[in-house]
């Protein structure tokens, strides 16, 4: 008798409805979406010792801005470590085990805040509720792939879309949770952790037990798979092992990265950029405004994107970004030169949608070269781009910025050098885009190969 | 044969579809409603 958690209880039966998994997987990238607001917990957790103000010993911001910095690494190195586990174990255990991390997380760091001390902080958002963010973000990816060969991007595109919409849901609920539990002796940061670790957990495993993988073979009703490989679909199947070997694993790699790494150029200054660029122009209420609109582009961006690649093709779709992003990447200074706001909120969030895009994009990017068997674990191993890019973003447009204004180029112009290398990164991302070609015959699966992984599959959540 | 799970859904199914994006659909748009709010402000 298999397990609650197990993938045979999953597997889906006669008169299943295959639009029942979208909100299932949605439940899950709405919860870790939250990772994106975190920066509304920074002020409060400087100032938990002196609650009205912060003290000398209280946590710097320096010291803070470690926290997310660890959630993305982990978040990378979860979903390239346990990709592969989850392909053998499902998409219930594992959405289960991502619950109990990002809960966990949430309520180490109450615990943290209550001992003041910064590494329980580290452990818990960082290490803890980053291995929940990577299981959550990859959970549901090869069963949204499975249950829609027709509409890949449209399937990853609402899900991940979810990850984009996150944030919109944490930061004014964090904001409400702080406010009502704020004290004269507390910043209200411990229990506003424990219930949106207990909220999360609770809406998770909700999304987890929705969770039903189609049976092997199944295909939505009159659909045949397409007989042409022009656009680059494989009717094959890669192992998650032999797919870091080929070439298209490291292009697509380098391909996210860029695209994120140039995104995150708007993404980590846009409030000051734009107030420093119109000066006098826009106050800091106006600005906190074009971070959220820019989070809207960010989510409509994954779903816009996605389901289009569906029509124009994956490959064509990074196309448009890599040609389109360095357009307005040097359109972006003009616009400050120009004092034209509109032109530059216009510029920008077609920027952020493209940056979201590239995010929902990937999956059936993966699925089409490799095939849909592996994808979760290779789209696992792939995010690591992202956490590079995490990293390697926000000190790339920092010091560039900071090096500028030392030169004593005047602040609003000193983000027209960032904005060009980003464009430089994005056409370097073309090239790498363009060199993508179909998988090597020599790389797939024999049809034997492949019923003895889907049979110890089969095995494996058998016991 | 493998059935053909998602080809032909019961018809109670779709209330149950209906449902469960209602229950991630409802939050997800006080989130949108709650950030437009916030963004308004940068057109006035």
């Amino acid at each position: 008798m298999p397990g609650l958690l197990d993938r045979q209880r999953t597997v889906a039966g006669p008169g299943f409805n295959r639009w029942l998994v979208p909100p299932a997987a949605l439940a899950i990238h709405l919860c870790i979406g939250q990772a994106y607001a975190f920066s509304v917990f920074k002020l409060p957790l400087t100032k938990v010792l002196g609650i009205t103000g912060s003290l000398p010993t209280d946590w710097t911001q320096k010291e803070l801005a470690w926290v997310f910095t660890l959630a993305i690494v982990f978040l990378g190195l979860s979903a390239a470590i346990f990709g592969k586990w989850l392909e053998r174990v499902g998409p219930r255990k594992s959405g289960v085990v991502a619950a109990l991390c990002w809960g966990t997380g949430f309520l180490v760091s109450a615990l943290g805040v209550s001992l003041h001390n910064i590494w329980l902080l580290y452990l818990g958002y960082g290490v803890i509720g980053g291995c929940g963010l990577g299981l959550g973000y990859i959970t549901p990816v090869s069963t949204l792939i499975k249950w829609f060969p027709d509409r890949r991007g449209l399937a990853t595109g609402m899900a991940i879309m979810g990850f984009g919409g996150g944030a919109m849901i944490a930061s004014p609920l964090s904001q409400a949770l702080m406010d009502h539990f704020t004290s004269g002796s507390s910043v209200g940061l411990i229990p506003t952790f424990i219930v949106m670790g207990a909220l999360y957990a609770v809406a998770m495993l909700a999304g987890a037990f929705g969770f039903r993988v189609p049976p092997d073979g199944w295909k939505p009703a009159g659909w045949t798979a397409p007989a042409s490989s022009a656009a680059l679909v494989t009717h094959g199947q890669v192992h998650v092992n032999t797919a870091v070997k080929t070439p298209q694993f490291y292009l697509v790699w380098a391909v996210l990265f860029l695209n994120v790494t140039a995104g995150i150029g708007i993404l980590e200054q846009a409030a000051p950029m734009i107030q420093e660029m119109f000066d006098g122009k826009v106050a800091a209420a106006a600005a906190a405004g074009f971070v959220g609109l820019l989070s809207l582009f960010n989510m409509g961006g994954r779903f816009f994107w996605a389901s289009l690649s569906d029509r124009i093709g994956r490959k064509a779709t990074y196309a448009i970004f890599f040609t389109l992003g360095p357009v307005l990447y040097f359109l972006i200074p003009v616009t400050g030169r120009m004092g034209n706001v509109p032109l530059f909120v216009g510029a920008a969030a077609l920027v952020i949608t493209m940056y979201g895009g590239s995010f929902a994009t990937v999956p059936a990017y993966l699925a089409d070269l490799f095939g849909s068997q592996f994808v979760g674990a290779i789209h696992g191993r792939l995010l690591t781009a992202w956490s590079a890019a995490g990293v390697a973003g926000p000190v790339l447009v920092n010091y560039i910025r900071q090096a500028r204004i030392d030169a004593g180029v005047p602040k609003a112009e000193a983000y027209e050098t960032t904005m060009h290398l980003m464009a430089g990164l994005l056409l370097v991302g073309l090239v790498c885009n363009l060199m993508v070609r179909p998988v090597a015959d020599r790389y797939f699966m024999s049809e034997e190969e492949l019923a003895r992984v889907r049979a110890s599959i089969r095995g494996a959540a058998a016991h | 044969m493998t059935p053909n799970p998602g080809s032909d859904p019961k018809p109670g199914n779709w209330v149950a579809v209906g449902l469960a994006w209602a229950a991630v659909g409802i939050p997800l748009a006080w989130g949108v409603f709650q950030t437009g709010v916030k963004a308004a402000v940068l057109f006035r």
